[in-house]
């Protein structure tokens, strides 16, 4: 088994790893997903992906998929930093469409786990 | 049309009554009169704007008697009803730096009139004002009055005609912390060649964005009369009375408690808990102790090791809480144990 | 190394029967340019148009933007690896059509961006508003997977940007610039006291619709590596991106580096341009400690005294920017960086998501969240349909008098990391 985990709110990603990979779903907004993996992260796990992947603006995807280890060590003040500046980054798109149509919804679910799969890519490798 | 209305404020200083012996000078208004570096001003005005007071004070007087004055001055500002406000140059001279910020806020909030004012840039007004008026940055004496008002009187211009003000680096304001966009001479690439040409002789550069300031903290010495000592207790890990009677939030504290152990000798299960949310609180209130050291500071007392634990202790969930807030919070909180004699705290996490 | 570039301007595209050059103007037929574009079975249908400087056109979703090019002498062709067979270039001759540019434009994904006004307020932030541009709004055939239209559109637009430049291949350019490096000891010798600068490039890299290709590699599966200058000028990187219209590369950009040739341009003056460092911006954390280490460690190999490191993209890149910085930093190098920056609408929140004491020299393209309020243009080449999905758009972003209220983010190139724009911030 993977030496990770991934935290998503993506049903996608789901659908395609749901039994090979170690998968945390939630079904709550992108920065609440920040939100969770912050606390994975005081909890010791290392943060294996950028919070912010993708050029996606927090407020245009409501997807977000991040890799942390499944490993738990003691706490790292990078990590820490840059989930909570991630955090912070956030907060500054206040602008958030609506987004109600499924292609759209689906497209932005095929870029989150696309971004994701080049962080497998590379912790599989 | 008719001239911009002006009002300039100075110290007793510069309108030429005296030094640090006549700083106690009371505000005092002078309609029609143009006064020191007032002639400056008027200079570089031409036919476009006039001083139609100027209003006189003591800094010692506006330090010391700061509600009476800022009311005073408020007060003669409104009568006079200008279309901007303008306070100095002040230059080095810390009182005068942070007179002429705050009256110039003031003026901006509460007579909705615009203000502009300037300094050094290392005047402790420029670091408290910067952000709130717009502060031209001076050099650091008199000498550089001609300098100092070519950039402040066209400023002051602008904004008495409410049109809008360019950047920083083009009006000669100190940056405010707003970011505002404008099209620069040259391409970025050629802007980022020069810059590094600069740096690499060892010139002097300005980057254009300046990173955030980095809030390293450098220990204190250590205490070295433990023995005498008072010493408090403080933390993030939201140690609370029982019951949370402030009700501070689990998780993103909006605020702190501030809570008496006078003869508290143990944090006990029926006696204190935690509010935090961030953490499995089970241990944490079967007895809080574990978090904020109540019991075992108590035995240092007994045993003298410690001066004394002191009797109040302040605390807040660290959990989500915005970096702002926590320092918000211990900047309000540290005067408070410095005026209690505090020599040292303990600041416990979780 | 040394590579002559011949500027052939062109002043008009017009529709015609054959394709040609004549006088400037570049004659195109669409039949021919169509049998191009639809040689790859994944697209369905293609419509062409022109769009010149000062009409009262919008362009958009825009995806990319070439500046057509012809190798002339020399090794290798235009876009080695991926148009032209692998070969090294940035040597011998090449043209370009100058004043001009294909731009590709189709829905690929839903939340697609990037605007190209050719006139009025948001002409001012963009470069291409200048040019002559050849839209190609590409169509794919039915149930195609968004990862094959985006990679059917790239590789019709380099098509359609060869065919074009091949047209030049026997004209006289109106102008030649003539560019050349020197190997590391060559360059050591003939310019010793001379400070040795690099140019490091990081490239988006992050996965579908951010990546980016040298010599037809997927850059995220790259180490750092070195390059010399003038490669990039042949088409040595193409840009695979579609997202953030305002801080990607499009490869344009890439083919006109500013960075490159304004050092060219003080190679052997103030400087010593020793070569181009490339390397990327993946998701991975691990990869990229890894390739900000090669990058620090290649800088301090090659002496270095000094570099300008370029970012692409918002957020996820910071973080590489800010390592490169700072690793490159510690070795001794000194390091200027260009970016961009994300302050809010109002301009007053922290601009990038990382930041260091090291990175004290920045340029910056501007704060890519101001808003600007594009007023209703006569015509629109591609579709409005998403352009309230765009980032920097909103659901009120389309206003009843058919203006747009939108960031600067939607702008093609309109806060280029590259340093291409005059565009700043204080």
């Amino acid at each position: 088994m993977d030496d990770y985990i991934i935290i998503t709110n993506n049903p996608m990603v789901v659908e395609e790893f749901g039994t090979e990979k170690e998968i945390e779903f939630y079904d709550v907004d992108y920065e609440n997903i920040l939100v969770k993996v912050r606390d994975k992260i005081y909890k010791g796990h290392e943060l294996l992906s950028h919070p912010l992947s993708g050029s996606v603006k927090p407020g245009e995807t409501p997807y977000k998929s991040i890799m942390v280890s499944k490993r738990v060590g003691s706490l790292e003040e990078k990590y820490v930093k840059l989930i909570e500046s991630s955090i912070q980054t956030v907060g500054k798109f206040s602008f958030k469409p609506t987004i109600n149509d499924q292609k759209t919804l689906k497209d932005l679910q095929v870029v989150d786990r696309t971004l994701l799969n080049s962080a497998i890519a590379s912790a599989d490798a | 049309m008719s001239k911009i209305r002006v009002v300039h404020y100075i110290n007793q200083f510069f309108a030429n009554i005296g030094g640090e012996e006549k700083a106690d000078f009371p505000a005092e208004l002078r309609v029609g009169e143009v006064v020191g570096p007032g002639m400056a001003f008027k200079a570089s005005f031409k036919d476009e704007a006039e001083i139609i007071a100027t209003i006189v004070c003591g800094d010692s007087y506006f330090n010391e008697n700061l509600d009476k004055a800022k009311a005073d001055i408020l007060a003669m500002v409104k009568e006079q009803n200008p279309d901007v406000f303008i306070a100095g140059p002040a230059f080095n001279a810390g009182r005068y730096g942070v007179a002429c910020g705050t009256i110039a806020d003031a003026v901006q909030q509460e007579l909705g009139i615009p203000a502009v004012t300037g300094m050094y840039k290392e005047n402790p007004g420029a670091d408290m004002f910067k952000d709130k008026v717009y502060t031209v940055a001076t050099k650091n004496s008199a000498a550089g009055m001609r300098d100092a008002v070519a950039k402040m009187a066209p400023l002051a211009l602008k904004l008495a005609k409410k049109e809008e003000i360019g950047v920083s680096s083009e009006e000669g304001y100190m940056p405010n912390g707003i970011r505002k966009n404008f099209f620069e001479n040259e391409r970025g690439s050629k802007r980022a060649i020069n810059m590094l040409l600069a740096k690499l002789a060892g010139k002097e550069f300005t980057t254009e964005y300046p990173m955030p300031d980095f809030d390293r903290v450098d220990p204190m010495p250590a205490v070295k009369d433990l023995a005498h000592a008072t010493i408090a207790l403080v933390t993030s890990g939201g140690i609370v009375p029982k019951g949370n009677p402030d009700h501070i939030e689990s998780s993103s504290a909006s605020r702190y408690g501030e809570y008496d152990i006078t003869g508290v000798m143990d944090l006990t299960e029926d006696t204190y808990e935690t509010a935090h949310g961030g953490y499995d609180p089970v241990y944490a209130n079967e007895d809080a102790d574990r978090v904020l050291p109540v019991d075992v500071l108590r035995d240092l007392e007994k045993e003298g090791k410690i001066g004394k634990l002191h009797h109040l202790f302040y605390t807040t969930t660290g959990n989500g809480t915005a970096v702002a807030s926590s320092k918000a919070f211990a900047e309000e909180f540290s005067k408070k144990l410095i005026a209690d004699g505090v020599d040292a705290v303990i600041l416990t996490s979780t | 190394m040394k590579l002559e570039m011949g500027h052939i301007f062109i002043k008009d595209i017009v529709f015609s029967d054959t394709s040609k050059i004549e006088d400037g103007v570049l004659y195109v037929s669409k039949a021919e340019l169509e049998k191009i574009v639809l040689s790859d079975e994944k697209l369905k249908e293609v419509s062409f148009d022109v769009a010149k400087p000062g009409e009262s056109v919008r362009i958009t979703p825009v995806k990319d933007v070439i500046e057509p090019r012809v190798k002339v002498e020399g090794e290798g062709g235009i876009f080695p690896g991926v148009i032209a067979k692998v070969g090294t270039v940035g040597s011998g001759k090449t043209y370009a059509l100058k004043g001009m540019a294909v731009v590709t434009a189709g829905k690929i994904v839903g939340f697609q961006e990037g605007i190209i006004d050719m006139t009025g307020p948001g002409a001012e932030y963009t470069p291409f508003s200048k040019l002559n541009n050849l839209v190609m709004v590409c169509e794919p055939i039915e149930d195609i997977k968004p990862h094959q239209y985006e990679k059917a559109v790239r590789l019709a637009g380099f098509r359609v940007a060869t065919y074009l430049g091949e047209l030049s291949k026997s004209l006289t350019p109106d102008e030649t610039k003539v560019y050349e490096t020197q190997t590391i000891m060559e360059g050591k010798e003939k310019y010793p006291d001379l400070p040795r600068v690099a140019y490091v490039q990081m490239l988006q890299s992050q996965g579908l619709l951010h990546d980016t290709y040298v010599y037809g590699v997927d850059a995220k599966q790259t180490l750092s590596t070195i390059m010399n200058p003038t490669e990039v000028m042949d088409g040595a990187i193409v840009s695979g991106n579609c997202v953030s219209a305002c801080d990607k590369n499009t490869t344009y950009h890439h083919l006109n580096n500013p960075v490159i040739h304004d050092m060219l341009e003080e190679h052997g003056k103030t400087l010593n341009f020793v070569c181009q460092i490339l390397t990327n911006e993946n998701v991975y954390l691990a990869d990229k400690e890894r390739s900000s280490d090669w990058t620090a460690k290649m800088c301090e190999m090659l002496d270095l005294d000094g570099v300008i490191v370029s970012q692409e993209g918002f957020g996820n890149p910071d973080t590489d920017l800010i390592m490169n910085c700072k690793k490159i930093e510690a070795k001794g190098v000194k390091t200027v960086i260009i970016t961009d920056e994300y302050a809010g609408r109002d301009g007053k929140s922290q601009s990038l998501a990382d930041a260091d004491a090291a990175a004290d020299a920045v340029v910056t393209g501007g704060n890519a969240n101001q808003v600007i309020i594009l007023p209703k243009l006569d015509k629109v080449i591609g579709t409005l349909d998403y352009v309230t999905k765009i980032a920097g758009a909103s659901d009120e972003t389309l206003r009843e008098d058919g203006s747009l209220e939108v960031e600067l983010q939607v702008i093609t190139g309109a806060t280029n990391e590259t340093g291409f724009n005059k565009l700043s911030a204080r």
